[in-house]
């Protein structure tokens, strides 16, 4: 089982990337964020791209939705990610918890 | 006064969400959708360079960003949050909200009114929910604010046309986002409007006639004589006549969606389209895929008619704006002959002008009862075209509709291609979520 799962968070995580690689342009005066939202009424992780240049208005491209609850999950698939991409995390929503494998606090 | 006594008295609410598509996102981003200043914005390509499908609340309010503004009329502020449309998660989200009303109505007494508007029949059922209808509204308000995020509006009325006017009217500027009307209180509360096109039904060219005949405000409208509105505007005189006085007699629940008398397709091309090749090249995607929404359901056409709209370069040196003709044929379901008829129709009227607009239309329909040979041309070929556009149609509801594409899509100025993947001319969200 958790064997499948593994794979699927692979899976997830290259999909997310897949999505990222288009957006991020790296330019000047700009910052690029990965938001992670704990979205508690549809019951899934919502994961966007926040596009912030100097003085302009700011963008927020949806990456993908995680149709789960399971902290366990998405622990995997930003593990899985972080490979992938340096970008700065940011998770909303997610109150005071832990990781529940590396027992880090979620920020 | 009117008499009200044989006037249907029911209790409708008219429920509609604030902002929807913002307050989905603002949602979806971790936001409160009153406090987000958040605007959908789409960059479809046919919408030059982006168009404002909705602003939340504090964006209306902070920058008066309107729905339809233009992208060069938001600001570039900081501030503002732009996000891409996801047509098919409103969609899902629509479908849940109407799934929460059916706990409050039974089915049939449920009638979706737009993505984000909806007729409750709440006659029967109000008194299980509360001790008055307000409470009850408050109530549904909570139960979608706790179970979905998003905030509601309800208008409350006897009749429908009530429920509606309390919702634009009252409810949007009331803070607890609740308004209700009655016979008894309509004149109190409608007839001093004096913005006639502020009420529902009533747009820029009927106020303008009412203006012309002497009729500023509702009280105007209602201290007419009937008859005589009647013999001005018609049927419309009468409409208007018993909306003034809060007057609403439809029966929902009889309502028949209008039989299906034809078929058409329209789209405003991302730029001007000079050259005949592109021009035709859409007709004919245009055609193939209104004649294929007419195959499955089974019918043929006997008249095809297709509207030109020019460009407004293209306007200029000419008066129209663009021209309508349609013609009749030998009732058909075949993509190639309509196209081919439409085609001649195009060559026979255009003259060169730039083209912003092209719409397709298929009428005279009857169902289609097989084949009808032509005794002048080759039986197997048409046999055989016959079956090819059943093959297609079977492969295209199997696999999507970009299974197979006439390899013309390709060229340049096709527009099938990047509309597949479109709902309601908008971006649908991400396909594989």
């Amino acid at each position: 089982m958790g064997g499948i799962a593994l794979i699927e968070a692979q899976q997830e995580a290259e999909l997310i990337y897949s999505r990222i690689v288009p957006l991020f342009t790296a330019q000047w005066h700009c910052q690029y964020r990965i938001d992670v939202v704990n979205d508690q009424y549809g019951q899934t992780f919502n994961f966007f791209m926040g596009i912030k240049r100097q003085n302009h208005r700011e963008r927020s491209i949806p990456l993908h939705t995680l149709r789960t609850t399971d902290l366990a999950v998405l622990e995997r698939v930003i593990v899985a990610l972080q490979q992938q991409t340096q970008l700065s995390l940011n998770f909303v929503d997610f109150g005071h918890v832990r990781w529940p494998v590396s027992q880090r606090w979620i920020h | 006064m009117m008499d009200y006594r044989n006037e249907p008295h029911g209790l409708f609410f008219m429920i509609d969400n604030k902002s929807f598509y913002a307050s989905v996102e603002s949602v979806a981003r971790g936001l409160n959708p009153l406090r987000s200043v958040i605007v959908v914005m789409s960059e479809a390509d046919n919408t030059g360079s982006g168009l404002v499908l909705a602003a939340s609340p504090m964006a209306k309010k902070l920058f008066g960003i309107s729905n339809v503004s233009r992208q060069y009329e938001v600001p570039d502020d900081p501030r503002i949050l732009v996000v891409p449309p996801r047509m098919n998660l409103y969609i899902q989200e629509n479908l849940k909200i109407n799934k929460i009303f059916r706990e409050y109505v039974a089915d049939d007494d449920l009638f979706p009114y737009s993505i984000d508007e909806s007729i409750l029949d709440m006659t029967k059922s109000w008194r299980l929910f509360g001790k008055t209808p307000e409470s009850v509204a408050r109530r549904i308000q909570l139960r979608i604010r706790r179970e979905m995020g998003l905030y509601t509006t309800v208008g409350i009325g006897e009749n429908p046309v009530q429920a509606k006017l309390a919702l634009d009217l009252q409810a949007k500027h009331d803070h607890e986002l609740i308004g209700r009307l009655t016979y008894e209180t309509f004149p109190q509360y409608i007839w001093p409007i004096t913005d006639l096109e502020k009420v529902w039904s009533i747009g820029r060219r009927t106020a303008a006639h009412l203006q012309r005949l002497g009729i500023h405000s509702m009280r105007d409208l209602a201290m007419v004589d009937p008859y005589a509105l009647r013999a001005e505007m018609g049927l419309i005189g009468t409409q208007l006549f018993a909306l003034a006085w809060g007057i609403d007699r439809s029966q929902l629940r009889q309502l028949r969606p209008a039989k299906e008398k034809s078929w058409s397709n329209s789209q405003v091309l991302p730029r001007d389209y000079q050259v005949q090749q592109e021009i035709e090249l859409v007709i004919r995607e245009i055609a193939q895929q209104t004649t294929s929404r007419m195959r499955h359901h089974h019918q043929q056409a006997g008249c095809v008619s297709l509207g030109i709209g020019f460009a407004r370069a293209g306007e200029a040196d000419d008066g129209r704006s663009g021209f309508h003709h349609s013609c009749r044929l030998d009732p058909t379901d075949n993509a190639q002959t309509i196209a081919a008829t439409l085609l001649r129709l195009f060559r026979q009227h255009w003259e060169g002008q730039a083209i912003r607009n092209i719409s397709v239309g298929l009428s005279r329909l009857n169902t289609s009862r097989g084949l009808q040979l032509d005794i002048f041309q080759d039986p197997h070929r048409q046999i055989k075209d016959e079956r090819f556009d059943r093959v297609i149609d079977e492969l295209r509801d199997r696999f999507g509709k970009t299974a197979v594409i006439p390899a013309s899509s390709l060229m340049p100025g096709g527009t099938m291609l990047r509309r597949a993947a479109l709902v309601g001319g908008h971006n649908g969200g991400n396909s594989f979520d």
